[in-house]
């Protein structure tokens, strides 16, 4: 089937209620993309989402999908890749939902290297409760909550994942369409964890982080030839870079074992025989 | 009465007392006696008082009494600690050469070995509680060959040499009691018999019955006293295509659970009152967007932190009632260690037939000590698997809407609907916490959002219905005084109705196994001139349930000391309680 799925097959028939112009849109529709293009079809996909703006992708997308708790998204997609490492698992989330309430799952996650992809859409704000500041707002960023801004620098996620022992780490701008589908398409195809970190604006509450800021400050690590992804140092160097703020893949570790080759876990877990296992009464007998 | 012996080691932790408690209590399984150990430990690594206590019998024992005859005391806090319980005809095993003088009582026997440079002898002082184990073989008439089996299981790993210098150290032991010591007078004679018994406690039957239920996914946190679940699966539940991930808090051990059992797995996870604070965030979700899962809660002293180490049934309300908004839930309760392995297996059934969580909820006195059973006990050829309404390629479209669409939510007579798990070609669909439609996906649509809610809770009156929700009963079944309880006090309260017979009081033990849905009572309390709800928490929260079934007021124990029962004590409570007014309607 997959050769000839196309990309709106992973759209539901559910219109979304993000803002008009939200980067969310194009972020989402470089995920379809991404995932027809990598062989994958709505039947052997399983998308998981958190709360928030982010959270609600699993309704405008046509997959299995689990729309779940605020910050948790990232331990319901491990279990899902555990039981099935036959499925294809997308995670999606927000800043808030991804380096606050969930920072300490993403750390976790990132570490066990689990096979699936993480795309966070970063907007640098609070949408759905109307502007607060998130862990990623700019120090000076002032909502209702921070009027004189949040005084304590931003998380650097790229910097939370290297730091983490992530595999592979990239950036993009929901409104480079190309350069954002190609890079979710690489973190898909990475053996472990894909973290994808997405500049996705939010047009109503957020006047500094907009699409012009990105448009015309990124720096775009394709047109840089020195880059080499597989480079650890070079890698750091660009994500503790703290003049400027790129697109791209900073870091892929191309020895990557995904935890599932790492531990064994190969087997489909849906598939139990009828009764107890063949050998169970040896389970009895270790407690002789 | 049963004839029973009732042993114990103290000292403090980290000094073996754990494992040499077990070596004793599996070698007297091995000899086809029944054994029924009890803990009493604290919520530390090292130092303070901590002691593993046996009773056995060649007759079935499931409880504790207050009555030690054999102590080995590794400190004098161990006496000091135990006073109460020993009695004219007990022998304390004591080190004289340890800095500490021991003051044992006057009408007690102590015998004084020097434990710890025998066990140099042997090879090695840490051998000093395998020379104790030795001595107290001589004491009880017990022939040390049977510790051997033991200890090659204790120590087998460790080389052919550790085994040996520890059956060296024991025989010394025995042999020094022998030389130096005549105490036939105490009358100590154990016998044994060709009964084969597997030895083993409640966290470790819980994880049985979930390899046996089919259960291939665990997600954990390490938490006292539900840890041994984790520690029991790792490294067999991969014999069986399976995984347990050590999570990094319960809230990423149940979403990963809950993930898996997405995924299409018979998936657990388990925990402690604390614990289920933390899960109790997705408990709400799993049953909202129907996911089978299986969490089980090993209850301590609460609230907060409370009691680590120690024993109560607090938790019944917050697994009854946890969480926020109406959630329908399935909570069973083992009476026995026994009971841990099935109501596991029929927990994972549930949760499937139903699409809903299951809690199962155990006690400490519970899951950390250890019972005797014949292994036809956990006879697994009894064991069936139920997956309810999983659909496959075939039966998903009969559930698909006029476009095409997988309706996993769909609203039907008996409350469950069809599952399909991924993979499943057309059965692509979402599930979500928010109030959802037939297909999954948001509404805030009166009709939809009604239909929905009784739906789910429709799932419940359809296995009040069609399941059988028994219960077990002791005693005399037309006696006027009834008593009952849940949990771990069962053993207890049949060994007390022994008690009680001796005084001419005649009794009738329900033992309830299920709490919600729960077996209808009022038949029985009826018949009954005096009810007595017996439970380990201070505010009686099944006696308040069993009040609101059937709108009577009952008599309740309530035990919050952080021990378990003993049947001794349970029975002179009752008597007591039986002479009460009933409290005023």
């Amino acid at each position: 089937m997959s050769s000839d799925v196309r990309f709106t097959d992973f759209k539901s028939d559910k219109q979304p209620t993000w803002c008009p112009g939200c980067g969310d849109f194009g972020t989402m529709n470089g995920m379809m993309k991404a995932l027809a293009e990598t062989g994958n079809d709505p039947d052997n996909t399983f998308v998981v989402a958190g709360i928030g703006c982010s959270g609600k992708i699993g309704t405008y997308m046509h997959s299995y999908a689990l729309h779940g708790v605020h910050g948790r998204a990232l331990p319901v997609g491990t279990g899902v890749k555990m039981a099935r490492p036959d499925i294809e698992v997308m995670v999606a989330g927000g800043d808030g939902d991804g380096y606050s309430i969930g920072a300490g799952h993403f750390v976790h996650a990132v570490r066990r290297n689990v096979d699936m992809s993480y795309v966070v859409m970063d907007n640098r704000i609070y949408g759905l409760t109307k502007g607060q500041a998130s862990p990623t707002s700019r120090s000076d960023f002032e909502t209702a909550t921070t009027p004189e801004g949040p005084k304590q620098p931003p998380v650097n996620p790229l910097a939370l994942a290297l730091a983490s022992g992530a595999t592979f780490i990239a950036q993009s701008f929901a409104s480079d369409a190309l350069r954002h589908q190609e890079i979710v398409q690489k973190a898909i195809e990475h053996d472990g964890f894909g973290f994808v970190n997405v500049f996705s604006p939010c047009v109503t509450f957020n006047d500094v982080d907009t699409y012009d800021y990105f448009r015309d400050s990124l720096v775009d690590l394709q047109e840089d030839e020195d880059h080499d992804a597989n480079d650890y140092e070079a890698a750091k160097k660009v994500i503790l870079d703290s003049e400027k703020e790129y697109q791209g893949v900073m870091y892929q570790n191309e020895n990557s074992v995904p935890y599932h080759e790492q531990h064994g876990v190969t087997e489909d877990m849906s598939e139990i025989p009828d009764g107890a296992p063949e050998d169970a009464m040896d389970l009895v007998r270790e407690f002789y | 009465m049963a004839e029973d012996l009732n042993w114990a080691i103290g000292g403090e932790a980290g000094d073996g007392i754990d494992s040499t408690g077990k070596i004793f209590a599996q070698a007297l399984s091995r000899a086809g006696r029944h054994v029924f150990t009890s803990k009493d430990f604290a919520s530390r690594i090292r130092g303070g008082y901590t002691a593993y206590k046996i009773r056995t019998s060649v007759d079935e024992v499931q409880s504790v009494v207050d009555r030690l005859d054999i102590l080995v005391a590794l400190t004098q806090r161990t006496i000091d600690e135990n006073l109460d319980e020993l009695h004219e005809g007990s022998a304390v095993i004591y080190d004289g050469e340890r800095s500490w003088d021991a003051d044992v009582p006057e009408d007690v026997t102590g015998v004084d070995v020097p434990l710890k440079s025998i066990a140099e002898d042997a090879g090695g002082s840490i051998m000093r509680n395998v020379v104790a184990l030795g001595a107290a073989c001589e004491i009880t008439g017990f022939d040390v060959e049977y510790l051997d089996e033991s200890l090659e299981k204790r120590f087998g790993g460790k080389g052919t040499q550790i085994v040996e210098n520890n059956k060296e150290a024991a025989r010394l032991g025995q042999e020094y009691v022998r030389e130096n010591y005549d105490l036939d007078d105490l009358g100590y004679d154990l016998e044994t018999t060709d009964n084969d018994y597997v030895l083993l406690n409640g966290d470790e039957a819980i994880g049985m019955g979930a390899i046996a239920a089919g259960c291939r996914f665990y997600a954990g946190y390490p938490i006292t006293p539900a840890t041994d679940v984790m520690t029991y699966l790792t490294g067999r539940i991969e014999e069986f295509g399976g995984h347990v991930v050590q999570a990094e808090d319960e809230l990423a051990a149940i979403n990963m659970a809950l993930g898996a059992a997405r995924g299409g797995a018979r998936s657990m996870t388990a925990t402690s009152g604390p614990g289920i604070d933390l899960m109790t965030e997705t408990f709400g979700l799993v049953a909202t967007s129907e996911t089978p899962l299986v969490i089980v809660d090993v209850m301590r002293s609460g609230p907060s932190t409370g009691m680590p180490t120690k024993q109560e049934q607090g938790d019944l309300n917050m697994t009854l009632y946890g969480g926020h908004g109406e959630i329908p839930r399935f909570v069973v309760a083992p009476t026995t260690i026994s009971e841990c392995f099935w109501k596991t297996v029929e927990a994972f059934n549930f949760a499937e037939q139903y699409q809903t969580p299951v809690y199962v909820v155990a006690d400490l006195a519970l899951a950390v000590t250890e019972q005797t059973f014949p292994p036809e006990a956990f006879d697994m050829d009894e064991v069936e698997i139920d997956r309810g309404k999983l659909v496959d390629e075939e039966e998903v479209d009969e559930w698909l809407d006029a476009q095409g669409r997988f309706r996993a939510h769909a609203v039907t007579e008996d409350g469950v609907s069809p599952r399909a798990v991924p993979g499943t070609t057309d059965g692509a669909h979402m599930s979500t916490g928010l109030e959802h439609d037939e297909l999954g996906r948001r509404t805030e649509e009166q009709n939809e959002r009604v239909q929905q809610v009784d739906k789910r809770n429709r799932k419940v009156e359809t296995a009040k219905n069609e399941e059988d929700w028994d219960y077990r009963e002791f005693g005399n079944s037309d006696a006027d005084n009834l008593v009952i309880s849940w949990g771990s006090n069962e053993g207890a309260l049949v060994e007390a109705l022994d008690y009680l017979e001796d005084e001419g009081i005649d009794v009738r033990v329900i033992s309830v196994p299920y709490i919600f849905p729960r077996p209808d009572l009022s038949e029985e309390i009826e018949a009954a001139d005096d009810v007595i709800v017996a439970e380990c928490n201070a505010t009686g929260q099944f006696a308040d349930l069993i009040e609101h079934d059937v709108l009577t007021r009952v008599k309740r124990i309530n035990k919050y000391t952080g021990v378990r029962f003993k049947a001794d004590e349970l029975a002179e409570e009752i008597t007591d309680k039986l002479s009460e007014e009933v409290p005023a309607q």
